[in-house]
Formats: C-alpha cells, sequence, structure tokens
C-alpha cells in the first residue's frame, strides 16, 4: 500500500521532516515496487541525508547518492520487497561512503554504523536528532566558543560577519573559530561515545 | 594541519572536500565539524534539481537511450564508461547483500569519482568578501545562468549538475566583457570571439596563445537567495 506521510505522521519522525520537502509517498513493509522508478522516487531522499550527515557536504552528498543509485538500480530490478531494497541501498551506500573515504583521504573518516541503517530500514529516515547534538556539544562550550561555531556553522555566516557580530577582528574569529572545534570535538568525544 | 583547515574551509563552503593530506589526529575535529554543519536547519535537504537530474541520468543509464539535454551528452557518455564498471561490480555482491541484515559489503572498487570535476582554475576570492545576493533561486533553474554586475566584480551565475557556479564575466584574454548566449550556454567575449562555458571552462577561440578558464567566483543557495563572495562596494 501506498502510504502518505501527513503532518500527524511527520511530527514522529526524530529528525523532523523539512517542511520544504514536497510531499512523500512512501512504501512500506513487505511490498514490492512496481518499477526502478518507485524505488528512486521512494527512496533517493533519505540515501542522500543519510549520506549527507557523513560527509557534510552537498556536492559530495550529491556524487555519493548518485554513486549509489548507478551501483545499485540494475541488479535491483529483480522483484525484491521494499525492506529489502533499502537493505541493499544501505549496504551500498555503506561501500560507496568507505570507498569515497579511502580515495580522499586514504581512511574512512565516518562510517555507516549498523544502527544507522537498521533506524532507516524501519522508519524509512535517518534517525538521529543532529541540532539536539549539537546543542548537548555547544552547552559544554565557553561563550565565545559558542558563538563562533553557531556563526559560522549554523548559520553561514562568513568570518568577515562572524568576526562583526562577536566585535572581534576577521584574524581573531579565524583563530577562535579552530579553537572552538578542538574543544568541540574534545567534548563530543567524551559525550558522544 | 592545513589539509585540516582546507577540509574545514570546503566543509563551510559546501564544496567538494577533495583530496586532502590530513593528519588523523584531527580526525575527529573533522567528525565534529560535520555534524555542526550538517546539523544547519535545511542542510540536508535534498535538492529538487539533483533529483531530476539523477533521475534523467539513472533513465539513460537503464533503458540504455540517450540523454535528452543534449549539453549534458558527452559528460553522460564518459560518465557511463565508468559507472557501467561499478555497476558490474557490486552487482556481483547482491546474493550476498540481499540476505536480511547481511553486514557484507558489495566488492568495493577503486575509481575516480563519477561525476568530472571541472579542468582546475583560479578562484576569486576577495580578502574582505561578503555574501551578496545576485538572483533568486527560483529564477536560476537547472541549466540557466544570469549575469550580475556588483560594480566591484562582474560576472555569470548558472545551476548546472544542480549545483550553483559563478565565474569571473571578464574574457582572461584582454579583458572584455563577455556577453552571455543563453541558449547556447556560452559566454562570448565580443573582441576576438573566443567563448567559455558558463562554468568558465574554454569552449573555443582562435588565438595562438593558450587561454585560462574563467576564473571561479565562490557561490551559494541560501534562503531562496543566490549568492557570490564579492568584495564590498566602495559606498563610504
Amino acid at each position: 500500500m501506498w502510504t502518505r506521510r501527513d503532518s500527524g505522521e511527520r511530527a514522529d519522525t526524530p529528525d523532523g521532516e523539512r517542511a520544504n520537502d514536497p510531499p512523500l509517498l512512501r512504501m512500506v513493509g513487505a511490498e514490492v515496487y512496481p518499477n526502478w522508478e518507485a524505488i528512486y522516487r521512494d527512496n533517493v531522499g533519505w540515501v542522500y541525508r543519510m549520506l549527507y550527515a557523513k560527509v557534510g557536504s552537498r556536492p559530495d552528498a550529491e556524487d555519493l547518492t548518485t554513486e549509489v543509485f548507478l551501483a545499485a538500480l540494475r541488479p535491483l530490478r529483480v522483484s525484491a520487497s521494499v525492506r529489502e531494497v533499502r537493505s541493499y541501498l544501505v549496504s551500498t551506500a555503506r561501500t560507496v561512503l568507505a570507498d569515497h573515504w579511502r580515495r580522499t583521504l586514504g581512511r574512512e573518516l565516518t562510517t555507516l554504523d549498523e544502527d544507522l541503517a537498521e533506524l532507516v530500514l524501519d522508519e524509512g529516515h535517518t534517525g538521529r536528532d543532529r541540532l539536539a547534538d549539537v546543542e548537548r556539544i555547544l552547552t559544554e562550550l565557553p561563550e565565545n566558543y559558542r558563538t563562533v561555531l553557531r556563526q559560522r556553522y549554523l548559520h553561514g555566516n562568513s568570518l568577515k560577519e562572524t568576526a562583526a557580530v562577536m566585535g572581534v577582528t576577521v584574524g581573531n574569529a579565524k583563530v577562535l573559530q579552530h579553537r572552538a572545534l578542538k574543544a568541540a570535538a574534545k567534548v563530543a568525544e567524551r559525550i558522544g561515545g | 594541519m592545513f589539509g585540516a583547515r582546507r577540509f574545514v574551509e570546503n566543509l563551510l563552503r559546501q564544496r567538494r572536500l577533495g583530496r586532502l593530506r590530513v593528519d588523523p589526529s584531527t580526525d575527529a575535529e573533522l567528525r565534529t565539524a560535520i555534524l555542526l554543519r550538517s546539523a544547519r536547519v535545511g542542510a540536508d535537504s535534498v535538492h529538487e534539481e539533483f533529483v531530476s537530474s539523477l533521475h534523467q541520468r539513472l533513465a539513460a543509464e537503464l533503458d540504455e537511450t540517450p540523454a535528452p539535454v543534449p549539453l549534458a551528452r558527452r559528460k553522460v557518455i564518459v560518465r557511463l564508461g565508468v559507472t557501467a564498471a561499478a555497476s558490474a561490480a557490486v552487482g556481483a555482491g547482491l546474493d550476498q547483500v540481499l540476505a536480511p541484515r547481511s553486514t557484507k559489503a558489495p566488492a568495493t572498487t577503486t575509481r575516480e569519482p563519477v561525476i568530472a570535476a571541472p579542468p582546475p582554475e583560479q578562484e576569486l576570492t576577495p580578502d574582505n568578501g561578503v555574501w551578496t545576493t545576485v538572483a533568486a533561486a527560483v529564477d536560476l533553474p537547472e541549466g540557466s545562468a544570469i549575469q550580475f554586475d556588483l560594480g566591484t566584480i562582474t560576472g555569470f551565475v548558472s545551476r548546472t549538475d544542480a549545483e550553483v557556479w559563478a565565474v569571473s564575466g571578464i574574457c582572461t584574454h584582454l579583458g572584455c566583457r563577455l556577453n552571455l548566449d543563453a541558449p547556447a550556454k556560452m559566454l562570448n567575449c565580443p573582441c576576438h570571439g573566443a567563448s567559455f562555458s558558463v562554468t568558465g571552462a574554454v569552449l573555443r577561440h582562435r588565438l595562438k596563445v593558450a587561454l585560462s578558464p574563467l576564473p571561479r567566483i565562490q557561490a551559494r543557495e541560501i534562503d531562496g537567495a543566490i549568492q557570490v563572495l564579492a568584495p564590498p562596494t566602495s559606498s563610504g
């Protein structure tokens, strides 16, 4: 059965479907997709978001999503169930992500772990509320570190804009940004597990 | 150290992170940077332009019919050669991975990224750059280009392969202002007939010297606006 995700269901998704996402028709359970286009439309969103959370850069996440579907769709023209399709997409994404990091950094900076994959399979979304994770980290930091990270990462302001907001020089803002990231990484390692 | 900073810069500017030599001691910082950047509201929304262009590419690949967009043709053919091998390699692992909860990953391949990067070019990064809106995002659909003139710099923004590009609008030969030929997606020089793509690549010229690609200007899409990183205007 096609299930329309209405606003009531949206409220249940931990990372919150974006208000500007187009309305989604989503397949559930052991159903079978009618064709590859249905597979693509139903899954491209979460595959992209899952990879974006692991690389943090839109062009990279788009490249990797492209790789996943180019690699996965042809073998998937068998009549696999929705669950099997998602399982296969997760496996392919895991490999594509690992390849990406080996190619660029020579080691796997981030990986797609099992619990995330399970969440995706069950709920069709990428689970964790990253903003809550970030807030937990930020509250442990001194105010100026918190501000510079918020300005640069969460609000997308330039160093110059950030410096103006904080009343410091651009050079200072730059130094603060590096130190703040270092401090945030320490907190993240401690509380993130 | 340097590699880590570059990584963070690329992340903040939403560029491809690229091949970098980064000391493993900074890995925790890089992971935190990714977490911070990806937590931005709306950051992980998939762009509809990307969804449609990938849909088109998959259709071309699966149905083995040529892609309907003539300009993308050459790129698509190049990609097919690379990705067909990738499909075959990963497909070989299908039986294993279709088993529920299987943790076995499909066969890995070593290859270049699927999407071809543009040829290397200069980037115009002003010392005191400020993000300046040059167009509304809705006015820049996939495949289109718009000219902008901020007084300090002039150029063209375009959306190609679902990515927003900005390039200088000054010919790299002798500095004449380029004209946009929108249907052909080309920037033409009125002086000596050189032509560039809207992403800055040299398409043709009759000069005896090598011609550099157009300098790229940093561009972004934010809150429905297309912005470029431009020097402040000298109004004060």
